[in-house]
């Protein structure tokens, strides 16, 4: 009859009493463990989501700056735009993986129908650039390597037909199918240069874009599967904007602005001489992939020096925070519910314990009067709350992830309606198709060996300094305090 | 000598004042001999029983087990491997059986116990007057005198030389006391342990070898 014998008897020869405990303990247990596995999800999805949202960065206005500028400042401030080379002097930085920079243009047609995700758009017979011709320099097309678009059929450009500009073009399969259009054909889309100088629109020079299908993409986003998604009217917008989006050469793009611009040339006399003298500066807009997401501040420190006074440097991660409110509100209160549940804990089960070894003051007097080791008898009562406690804890394990799973779902739900407007990001070349939808989706309360371990050793280390501190102030005594 | 009490003193601090409950006491004992300690209540026999056993430690003076100062053998080591308590309320561990009881020491002692421990205990409470049925019962489903005598039992269950016994028939009847009395006897004569019995009765004391009376802290052996 060691101490482990008499431990363990004692757990199920008192039973009414080990009941009560293994409830008080359940209960803590449930707090402890939902707030540990809303932790561990909350700082686990910001791992998974920059890894989504990816590494990509670019270059542009800094329009921060420019608010604050004064006139004068802002007459003396270089407007000279990004340029071909020194987009190319950062691409070279180390810390890009690859990278591309485009220009783009909008064109209408009367050859084929834009896509406008089954709605009925009447555009008249008036023009409509409803095709957002983009240019690009990356073959592969940097939006398929980075998971914004997938090539479903066909294939992407080739060096030559990038450096040549060649007529060829990679359409969207829903726009594909509105038209009937399929890889090899061609069709043709519209540009049309207007005067407004007499107060009227007036149509001085047109002409078409005949193009050849080489390859159909379709959209990626967890978001366009979600039918119950509550910022659908968003997301359509974006959904319809990039399906209507030709990918073409930037040499195709700048042939297509080349004509505009002489258009104009051709009916202003003043502008025709303004633009002789001047230098053309074409208008990229640059995009670098990064290797990590780790690299970026880097990546940025390096580039900024480089960069025209005016730009700023713009990484994809930035915008984590945005995306991510509703996850950091839950964070931090987890946070609070997790140290708050500790120390009400310690007291509860302090007390409870405390209130159960005063009905055994005597039979640990018992034990001491034996020349039992205090030590023992520590031991003794530790192991009959331990017994209890993994129970307790390993069945609160389950409930509170479960428990978690669900208050948080409620709660981001809720937080999402009250600020959906804040999450889109949308900017320049930066696309980022995750929406908070996908944040939430990537949220996942669920059991790992590392929150299993930190809940155990949470909760047994609780559940051990409740039952230490009233158990010292009982074995201290002198037996004969305790017995005559 | 088994056991001896070498100017044992144990006092009360009021303020300044020291209430002494034990002055300057002295006695020896000796295996084979049933001993009493003599006195009325609130006479310190309690106090003077607790010091004998290491339950409690006094503020001058020495307890010395086979010449051995108890305090340089350990209070703990001492109970647990030299001494056997019997407390006038038994003090059994309730949700424990009677035979479960008695196993308890056997597993804190260091002394050397049988390896068929169950059936030790068994005997030991056979022996004292616990048949097995009763000696699977939970202590507090036995009468007090039954309780007493698995309280016994568990005293002798280390194999040790000497028992202290702190009003053991304080709660028992006349019939039942007189059966305590004669175990401790038997114990004594029979089985060469020292027992040394706290009481205020003089029936009691009467069937001891030796009678020591405590009086306001003075204790005073029986010729």
């Amino acid at each position: 009859m060691n101490f482990i014998k008499r431990g363990a008897l004692n757990v199920t020869r008192r039973i009414g009493k080990s009941f009560i405990l293994l409830f008080i303990i359940f209960i803590l247990g449930n707090v402890i463990a939902g707030a540990i596995s809303i932790q561990q999800a909350t700082s686990n999805v910001e791992r998974t989501i920059k890894e989504r949202i990816g590494t990509a960065a670019t270059l542009e206005i800094d329009y921060q700056k420019l608010d604050s500028m004064s006139e004068q400042e802002m007459m003396e401030v270089d407007w000279t735009p990004i340029g071909r080379d020194l987009i190319r002097q950062i691409g070279e930085l180390s810390y890009v993986k690859y990278y591309d920079y485009s220009s783009s243009t909008w064109l209408g047609s009367d050859d084929i129908q834009s896509y406008e995700g089954g709605m009925e758009v009447h555009y008249g017979d008036s023009y409509n650039p409803r095709f957002q011709l983009k240019g690009i320099n990356y073959a592969r097309v940097l939006d398929f390597e980075e998971g914004r678009g997938q090539l479903v059929d066909g294939r992407v450009f080739t060096d030559d037909e990038i450096e040549n500009g060649a007529s060829v073009a990679i359409i969207s399969k829903k726009l594909a199918e509105e038209n009937n259009l399929h890889v090899g054909d061609t069709f043709a889309l519209t540009n049309k240069v207007f005067d407004y100088s007499a107060g009227e629109e007036e149509e001085i020079a047109s002409r078409d874009v005949v193009l050849e299908i080489i390859g159909l993409f379709e959209p990626q986003s967890v978001a366009e599967n979600d039918g119950e998604n509550s910022d659908r009217g968003m997301w359509d917008w974006m959904d319809i904007e990039y399906q209507n989006t030709v990918y073409v050469s930037n040499q195709v793009v700048r042939e297509e602005n080349q004509f505009h611009m002489e258009a104009y040339m051709a009916i202003d006399e003043e502008y025709a001489q303004m633009i002789e003298n001047e230098e053309i500066h074409e208008h990229f807009s640059p995009i670098f992939i990064l290797h990590s997401t780790d690299v970026a501040e880097a990546f940025a420190e390096e580039a900024m020096p480089l960069i025209p006074q005016l730009y700023t440097v713009r990484n994809v991660s930035d915008h984590f925070d945005n995306i991510a409110g509703p996850i950091k509100s839950m964070a931090t209160l987890s946070g609070y519910v997790l140290i708050v549940s500790i120390v009400a804990s310690v007291l509860i089960i302090g007390l409870v314990v405390l209130l159960f070894l005063r009905d055994r003051k005597r039979e640990l007097g018992i034990y001491l009067s034996l020349g039992e080791r205090r030590s023992r008898v520590v031991g003794q009562v530790l192991l009959e709350v331990m017994i209890v406690a993994i129970i307790g804890i390993t069945l609160s394990l389950f409930t509170g992830n479960l428990l978690a799973s669900g208050v948080s779902d409620t709660m981001m739900k809720s937080d999402t309606n009250q600020q959906y407007q804040d999450y889109y990001f949308y900017g320049g070349e930066l696309h980022s198709n995750l929406t908070t939808d996908d944040v939430i989706e990537s949220y996942q309360v669920h059991l790992n060996a590392t929150y299993i371990m930190m809940f155990l050793v949470i909760g047994l280390l609780t559940i051990l300094v409740s039952t230490v501190i009233p158990l010292i102030y009982i074995v201290r005594l002198n037996p004969k305090k305790i017995l005559m | 000598m088994i056991l001896e009490a070498k100017n044992l003193n144990y006092y009360y601090q009021d303020g300044e004042n020291r209430r002494y409950i034990l002055r300057d006491t002295n006695a020896s004992f000796e295996k084979g001999k049933f001993y009493t300690i003599l006195g009325h209540s609130g006479s310190g026999k309690t106090t003077f029983m607790a010091l004998l056993s290491a339950l409690d430690e006094p503020h001058s003076g020495n307890v010395l087990f086979h010449g051995q100062d108890i305090k340089q053998i350990g209070y703990e080591k001492y109970r647990r491997n030299n001494v056997g308590i019997i407390f006038q309320s038994y003090n059994l561990v309730p949700s424990f059986t009677a035979v479960e009881n008695v196993l308890v020491p056997m597993s804190i002692t260091e002394n050397e116990i049988p390896k068929d421990r169950k059936n030790v205990a068994y005997n030991l409470l056979d022996y004292i007057g616990i048949v097995k049925t009763k000696a699977d019962r939970f202590v507090n489903k036995l009468s007090g005198g039954e309780q007493q005598r698995v309280a016994i039992a568990r005293a002798l269950a280390t194999n040790v030389e000497l028992i202290l016994a702190d009003e053991p028939t304080g709660n028992l009847d006349e019939e039942m006391e007189q059966e305590i009395i004669d175990i401790f006897t038997k114990l004594a004569h029979e089985h060469q342990k020292c027992v040394i019995v706290v009481t205020h009765s003089n029936e009691i004391a009467q069937q001891s070898d030796q009678i020591y009376t405590l009086k306001k802290g003075v204790l005073t052996k029986h010729e």
